[in-house]
């Protein structure tokens, strides 16, 4: 509870710490290497979630890794 | 007032009249804009291990980019003489994995759904996932909110074997939590949480553990080898034993940085579960636009991880008076569940072979990536380098 009230107050602190940007100036923030999503290509993705044993980081359903 | 305009007005105008006119004959945009990839990637590694994925993928986007539609299927073809194959006296070893996801995207203003499903095939393994994602932009869509959840289930089995006569299965429950914030007109931060919960029993059906005598154990050194360690060991050779549950818990953070001709992006995650791993994987990657056609993109990987509490590189086996093995309740040999080290590099183009006006039409994707890992307390290997390389094509269509 206490680090659940923690991590709010972090993430209060981090938005209200940001600029705003108004939509006409985000020309760069529009590029497609600034997506906030796994920008690696499938295979390299593939071949790091086998050789580490973290997982993580990544949403959206995965399945099966191939690898027993 | 046609008449009172000077010539060059009545240039002006004639001018843009033909242009409305023009504009009006041009086609429209098309409402969607479709996409497809194909892409293969070989992969060799020190320890004998060859794999050969072809990938197709395709997308249909609203042009407006209210929704989306992809799929992608691979189909993985495994050649293995890795040691633990050779340590179990098995040949060599050839199987096929085959692989898709399909997902889908609707995001009509400030809240936006995506669902996804995925399945894999094996010989001795099949896995089906299914998963929803919720999005919410806020603050003049400089930050984002992000909810998903997936769930996955795996049928574990053994090579010419049905699955209703020797199965495993092993349900994944994901949950994921994250916030996007826009910091400035160059910089994006990302904050993603997942937990994890899998309930079953993972363990390899091939995976034989050797036991020792403890005053043998002691004197096993990391990376001894087959024969040494087939010369030293205990008769009895038990199959693997995980815990039948385990939560496991991420904490990815993403910076992405860019330039005029250039991004910047850092990716850093912390990792632990109950099984008392923990890791830390970072990740840096730059994209270079060096030309309107080319992209260049170096990336530097590092992991970092312990043990879970279970491991040990020799595990001692007791035999007791009524004439029966003491085993350790908990074995393994998977390697990625012992300490380790990982250091990657690799180097991206890709390169835009489509026409003048829009060069992306045709992209040529070309990767090539080195791994290296340390494994610092395993059996038979003390390190292994893993190389692969990936070329592909992708096509827009309208």
């Amino acid at each position: 509870m206490r680090l659940g009230i923690r991590s709010a107050i972090v993430c209060l602190l981090l938005l209200s710490g940001c600029a705003h940007v108004a939509p006409y100036e985000r020309g760069r923030l529009a590029h497609p290497t600034m997506r906030m999503t796994e920008l690696a290509e499938p295979a390299e993705v593939h071949v790091y979630s086998v050789h580490e044993g973290a997982a993580g980081g990544t949403v959206g359903a995965s399945s099966g890794c191939g690898c027993n | 007032m046609w008449l009172q305009l000077t010539w060059r007005a009545r240039a002006c105008v004639g001018l843009s009249l033909l242009a409305t006119s023009a504009a009006a004959e041009s086609p429209a945009p098309a409402p969607v804009v479709e996409r497809a990839a194909l892409q293969a990637t070989t992969y060799s590694d020190s320890d004998h291990v060859i794999v050969f994925t072809p990938v197709a993928s395709g997308e249909i986007d609203d042009r407006q980019e209210r929704w989306n539609v992809r799929g992608q299927y691979l189909v993985d073809t495994i050649s293995a003489a890795s040691v633990d194959i050779v340590s179990t006296a098995s040949s060599h070893w050839r199987e096929t994995r085959q692989a898709g996801t399909l997902e889908g995207s609707y995001k009509p203003r400030s809240v936006g759904a995506k669902v996804s499903g995925a399945f894999s095939s094996e010989p001795d393994y099949l896995s089906f996932a299914g998963g929803a994602l919720l999005t919410w932009d806020f603050a003049d869509k400089n930050e984002t909110l992000l909810l998903g959840y997936s769930l996955d289930h795996d049928t574990i089995g053994r090579a010419h074997t049905p699955f209703s006569v020797f199965s495993h299965r092993l349900w994944q429950h994901d949950l994921n939590v994250g916030v996007t914030i826009t910091l400035s007109r160059t910089a994006i931060l990302s904050l993603l949480g997942d937990v994890m919960v899998e309930r079953g029993d993972q363990s390899k059906p091939y995976r034989y553990i050797p036991m020792f005598d403890a005053l043998v154990a002691r004197g096993i050194e990391r990376g001894e080898a087959i024969d040494s360690v087939n010369a030293k060991r205990l008769p009895e050779r038990p199959l693997e034993q995980l815990p039948l549950s385990r939560e496991r818990y991420a904490l990815t953070a993403r910076f992405g940085y860019r330039l005029a001709h250039a991004t910047l992006r850092a990716d850093e995650r912390v990792y632990a579960d109950s099984w008392r791993l923990f890791a830390s994987t970072s990740d840096l990657r730059l994209y270079l636009d060096v030309s309107k056609r080319t992209t260049l993109g170096p990336h530097f990987r590092v992991h970092a991880q312990n043990s879970v509490y279970f491991w040990r590189r020799a595990y001692v086996s007791n035999f007791e008076a009524n004439n029966a093995w003491q085993l350790p309740r908990y074995r393994t040999g998977d390697r990625e569940l012992g300490p380790l080290v990982t250091v990657g590099t690799g180097f991206g183009a890709r390169v835009g072979i489509g026409p003048e006006r829009e060069p992306s039409a045709f992209t040529l994707v070309m990767q090539g990536d080195l791994a290296a890992s340390d494994f610092l307390d395993d059996l038979y290997l003390t390190s292994r380098l893993a190389g692969f390389v990936t070329v592909g094509i992708e096509g827009a269509f309208e």
